[in-house]
């Protein structure tokens, strides 16, 4: 069963289909934040074995439909 | 005679009908948030005790915004009849602050307390045991400190500040929030990042009342919130000492997070429904907490507050601390001041004051008092009426408003002052930067006016009519054939 995540952006343009990118996502089973290595995109097609990745704008307004995401690496919870 | 915590508390809201426990599971995601809303946009509604929170033990509560939507709960947290009209409750209540103020009694320090039944430390800390909430839809995490008190230490002082400063959860063992920069704890947290060190903390969450409502004040520079508590309770906070640093907290805390405050460290935090009643100010890089040790009694209880539109514990209580520090401010300058109301239903944005009129132009100098006060930090606007008018009466000030303040000699604006990241009407980069802007709104009489011919009389019961005409209308008022 796809797991669910959830992201901050300040415009869709921060997410960069297609290509590995860091990012800071939320599981949202507990709310916890993980730094990931992973590819996105916004259709589900282009990753048929992905999880969800809700998006989210700065001040919490959900974007309507939802993205997937492959987790290809999960990264130390470092601090910026 | 003061609670001793906050379960004493809880007890007294039941019994006075201020309180409900819900058996019912409640899901600590968005449900528990969304009563908590509910029971603050009922007026003198009562607070929800949820007794089953899903995925936590029994035994592990929480109790929504205990001084919500109203006066009643704050005057019972306060020793005060919970039957008493708003506008008295709220005046004793500031005249309360003020006793405490003028005469604080230090806290008393003792070995252990009921805080301690419980320590977790190294591998046992996982603040997820705890049934933090997910509040708002679209909030930046789950919020822990969502209704506690945060302690901190000057660095070059022995002053100790407690203050109630939002607290999301990053993961198990770090935390992250938001501090205004004018904020006391911002002030101190600067002298340890100058100097690259990290600011122990520790946050009590679900203490007695009084404690928790001092940690919503805004005392002057260099005041011990911890002081002001035991002057209001007429006896002394009884303190303990944090297993891993220096700092004291209420003995009877259900919960205490210890840890430190890391020094140029930002992480993502918020964005976060807030007291505005809006969700203003965006995710961004703000301070992060280390978590070293948790300490908890049996059973915890804990507490949030669900922000928003008012009334919720915030605009109750802060009206009375900030409202009482206002109020004094202005009396230190010898003004003729009548009364103060910080309006709980504008979100603390409006003050309004009403005051004898000995020269020109008081209300500018009223304003200025206030916004340049520490108790005034967050008003953005200020109403000014004659002293026959209380600023309590809404449909007589917003009267007053608007046929007595002159739109453009009434209005006075000071376009350049410090701002506030929460304020809605700001644009984006003001409030990125805390750029702000106050306006009064004189809506006295102009003395210089010839009261005999410019002055317009006001056309009301009380006013317009002789008094011997007054006295035989409400004498003869049931004669008439009316009922009251």
């Amino acid at each position: 069963m796809a797991k669910e995540y959830d992201t901050f952006v300040e415009t869709l343009a921060d997410l960069k289909e297609g290509e590995e990118i860091e990012l800071s996502i939320r599981n949202l089973e507990n709310y916890e934040a993980q730094n990931v290595k992973a590819i996105v995109y916004s259709s589900k097609e282009n990753l048929p074995d992905g999880d969800t990745l809700w998006i989210r704008f700065s001040r919490g307004v959900k974007h309507k439909e939802p993205w997937a995401i492959k987790i290809i690496e999960e990264l130390p919870f470092s601090i910026i | 005679m003061a609670f001793n915590d906050f379960r004493e508390f809880i007890d007294k809201l039941e019994k006075e009908g201020q309180l409900v426990r819900i058996k019912q599971e409640v899901d600590w995601n968005l449900e528990a948030g969304s009563i908590i809303r509910k029971c603050e946009e009922t007026p003198d509604g009562p607070s929800p005790l949820f007794e089953n929170i899903k995925g936590y033990p029994k035994g592990y509560r929480l109790l929504g915004d205990p001084f919500s939507s109203g006066i009643k709960k704050a005057a019972i947290a306060a020793g005060l009849p919970a039957d008493m009209p708003y506008v008295e409750t709220h005046k004793a209540m500031m005249d309360l602050w003020d006793e405490g103020l003028a005469n604080p009694i230090k806290p008393k320090i003792v070995k252990s307390g009921p805080c301690k039944e419980n320590i977790l430390k190294g591998d046992k800390i996982n603040i997820y045991n705890f049934p933090a909430l997910m509040l708002h839809e679209g909030d930046g995490g789950r919020y822990i400190g969502a209704l506690h008190t945060t302690v901190t230490k000057d660095l070059d002082s022995d002053w100790v500040n407690w203050g109630c400063y939002r607290i999301m959860i990053h993961n198990k063992n770090t935390l992250g929030g938001f501090v205004g920069p004018q904020q006391h704890m911002a002030s101190m947290f600067s002298k340890y990042e100058e100097k690259n060190m990290p600011m122990p903390f520790a946050t009590a969450i679900g203490t007695d009342p009084i404690v928790q409502a001092i940690s919503f004040s805004s005392l002057p520079y260099g005041v011990d919130e911890a002081d002001v508590a035991g002057g209001i309770r007429k006896q002394p906070v009884e303190l303990v000492k944090c297993e891993t640093n220096d700092l004291y907290v209420p003995a009877t805390a259900e919960v205490v997070i210890e840890g430190h405050v890391l020094p140029n460290v930002r992480m993502d935090e918020g964005p976060f429904g807030e007291y505005s009643g809006y969700r203003a100010s965006p995710r961004a890089p703000r301070i992060v907490y280390k978590i070293d040790c948790i300490t908890h009694r049996n059973d915890p209880i804990l507490a949030a507050v669900c922000e928003g539109v008012p009334i919720t514990a915030s605009h109750t209580v802060q009206s009375v601390g900030w409202g009482s520090g206002i109020r004094k401010a202005l009396r230190d300058e010898g003004l003729p001041i009548v009364e103060v109301n910080l309006v709980p239903e504008t979100a603390l944005f409006l003050c309004i004051v009403s005051t004898k009129v000995p020269y020109c132009n008081i209300a500018e100098r009223i304003g200025h008092i206030i916004f340049g006060c520490k108790a005034g930090t967050y008003v953005m606007k200020v109403i000014v009426v004659d002293d026959d008018i209380s600023p309590y009466n809404l449909a007589e000030v917003f009267h007053a408003f608007a046929t007595k303040c002159h739109p453009v000699r009434g209005t006075h604006t000071s376009p350049y002052a410090t701002g506030n990241p929460l304020i809605p009407f700001q644009n984006l980069e003001e409030r990125l930067w805390s750029k702000g802007c106050r306006v009064v709104y004189d809506c006295t009489w102009p003395i210089d006016w010839p009261a005999e011919i410019a002055v317009p009389p006001r056309s009301s019961f009380n006013s317009i009519f002789p008094k011997h005409i007054q006295e035989k209308v409400l004498a003869n008022w049931k004669n008439y054939g009316f009922k009251d």
